[in-house]
């Protein structure tokens, strides 16, 4: 593909760790190492932050709730006039906007801008909750969208409920080398180390699930050891246990890149119990490329990654003596945990990012291979209609 | 100026500036559907005449070679009506190559295959995004302002295509 200037959108706070800004940044470095020109509009929390070369910072964002956690999100008139501004100076071939039905910074550039757009859609959400159910006013900005790309079947079949337009699937990318390669970490290693990581104080990430499962794993398996990894307050899920059974659970806190992902690659079992809300679950494809065995909760997203258990064991969303069975089992039997993570590995493959980019990039030569460029919109350009 | 008409001439500029945004936007979605089925027509030229070349250059059986030069020549030739029958026939066809590849049964120089199999891609990739053009555009060319005030001019409504998905 030849080498084009692509200016892409964050609509989540940059500085601020998510899924989004993750497969963005990755994305970005990608095509940049391809030879292409990028430049990222994106809002920062912190000034004092060095962010990338290739990131613009477009102002503060805010919090709002979304979906169960929180999100940071930019707009208002002067986020707007920086967009604009952006996508004027920017001298763009394509736009790739992020989330772009989210009112952010995403949503501002798509209403300023027109010419070779792409719109990928993360999030997957039941009809109707507060921050889509504004359809009629987005229908004009999403309807100029020249492709979009939804990360997993779900996110799809949302947009499609929405919006009623179609999208192409192409899941999230992941650098499974680096997963695949990590020093095993003997501290977080076995025997029986079970593995979680993620904001554990939302709800619906699922900890308390797995805290309930102690006790009965803890019976068969007495040197079972939980590693919590992840920024929050452990006090709360702690003085609910105990003391023998808080003796086999540690709270490790955030976890660098590295020690990330070391901690994936070392423990013995991961296990995902979130009980809902989620469109792809990244971190799952992560585990597996690392090799190692994953128990996630039976929701759609996961059950669609682990492709209905075969490549990773499911169980009962939401029931923790299920997810104890799942977990006793597999830790007792160590030639179908070793061939589960071996399956788990070839499967996440196809998450590479050198396949996921790839597609990414016959998306944008499709886009622009009507020969426009990324303008103002005509309402935007006083001076020429058309 | 009393109250009255202040009112409705707030009203005629308001209707005034939909009006124009509408334009605007319909505009934008005919220029697209214009550009999306020029991309796509031309990837489907370029796949009949890889499928011409293909039955040169293989070992295909002729009865395979025949069909697939037939509903190639067909594919080029078709008048806007037939157009889609014929190009889904055509997918058909290639098919038997990839299933033929597949089994290790075919002699074929190996770039032909891969510009095959990435020429698919991008015909599924054009049709999605061309079809998703359409849609947009007939749907908003529905809205009773815009017919009311004929504000999609002579432009032809863009043709509905039945591609067929997993034909391809």
């Amino acid at each position: 593909m030849k080498k084009i200037r692509i200016g892409m959108v964050c609509p989540y706070g940059w500085d601020t760790p998510g899924g989004v800004q993750t497969h963005m940044k990755d994305l970005a470095e990608y095509l940049i190492s391809e030879g292409h020109y990028v430049s990222v509009l994106a809002p920062v929390s912190d000034d004092s932050i060095r962010v990338e070369d290739y990131v613009v910072n477009a102002g503060k964002p805010i919090s709002i709730p979304v979906n169960g956690s929180v999100a940071r999100v930019l707009f208002g008139p002067l986020a707007s006039s920086r967009a604009k501004q952006w996508i004027a100076a920017g001298d763009f071939d394509l736009l790739h906007l992020h989330e772009p039905a989210i009112p952010s910074l995403s949503l501002l550039a798509c209403s300023a801008a027109e010419g070779p757009i792409v719109g990928t859609f993360h999030v997957s959400t039941p009809k109707k909750k507060a921050i889509y159910a504004i359809g009629p006013i987005l229908e004009p900005i999403v309807e100029k969208l020249t492709a979009r790309i939804a990360v997993s079947e779900l996110a799809r079949s949302t947009l499609k409920a929405h919006f009623d337009t179609d999208a192409v699937v192409i899941p999230n990318g992941i650098d499974g080398q680096k997963y695949a390669n990590a020093k095993v970490n003997p501290e977080y290693s076995g025997p029986n180390s079970i593995g979680f990581m993620g904001r554990f104080e939302e709800p619906r990430k699922g900890l308390q699930v797995l805290i309930d499962s102690l006790a009965i794993v803890a019976r068969f398996i007495p040197n079972v050891k939980y590693l919590i990894a992840g920024p929050g307050d452990s006090e709360e899920f702690l003085k609910q246990l105990n003391p023998q059974l808080q003796s086999r659970i540690e709270f490790l806190g955030r976890l660098s890149d590295q020690e990330k992902e070391s901690f994936l690659k070392s423990v013995d079992v991961y296990v995902a119990p979130n009980t809902g809300g989620e469109s792809f679950g990244i971190i799952l494809t992560e585990a597996l490329s690392a090799g190692t065995a994953v128990v996630a909760s039976d929701i759609p997203a996961f059950k669609a990654v682990l492709e209905n258990g075969e490549v990773g064991a499911l169980f009962k969303n939401q029931d923790s003596a299920d997810l104890a069975k799942v977990i006793v089992g597999l830790l007792r039997d160590d030639e179908r945990r070793k061939k589960l993570a071996n399956n788990g590995k070839l499967s996440a493959q196809k998450y590479d990012w050198q396949v996921i980019a790839e597609q990414i990039e016959s998306v944008y030569e499709m886009a622009i291979a009507g020969g426009q460029r990324v303008t103002l919109s005509s309402e935007n350009r006083f001076w020429s209609r058309r | 100026m009393n109250l009255e008409s202040l009112i409705a001439l707030l009203l005629v500029v308001l209707i005034g500036w939909y009006l124009s945004f509408s334009a605007s936007r319909l505009d934008r979605l005919h220029h697209r559907v214009e550009t999306s089925w020029a991309t796509l027509d031309s990837l489907l030229q370029k796949r009949a005449a890889l499928a011409q070349e293909i039955v040169v250059k293989s070992n295909l059986d002729p009865a395979t070679a025949y069909l697939i030069s037939t509903s190639a020549t067909a594919a080029r030739d078709a008048n806007l009506v037939e157009r889609s029958s014929a190009e889904s026939i055509l997918s058909e066809s290639l098919k038997l190559v990839q299933n033929a590849a597949l089994d290790n049964a075919l002699e074929l120089p190996s770039e032909l295959l891969v510009e095959l199999s990435d020429l698919t891609s991008k015909v599924k990739l054009a049709i999605n995004i061309h079809l998703e053009a359409v849609h947009a555009t007939r749907n908003v060319r529905s809205k009773l302002i815009i017919r009311l005030f004929r504000l999609a001019g002579k432009a032809p409504l863009p043709v509905r295509y039945k591609f067929e998905d997993d034909a391809l």
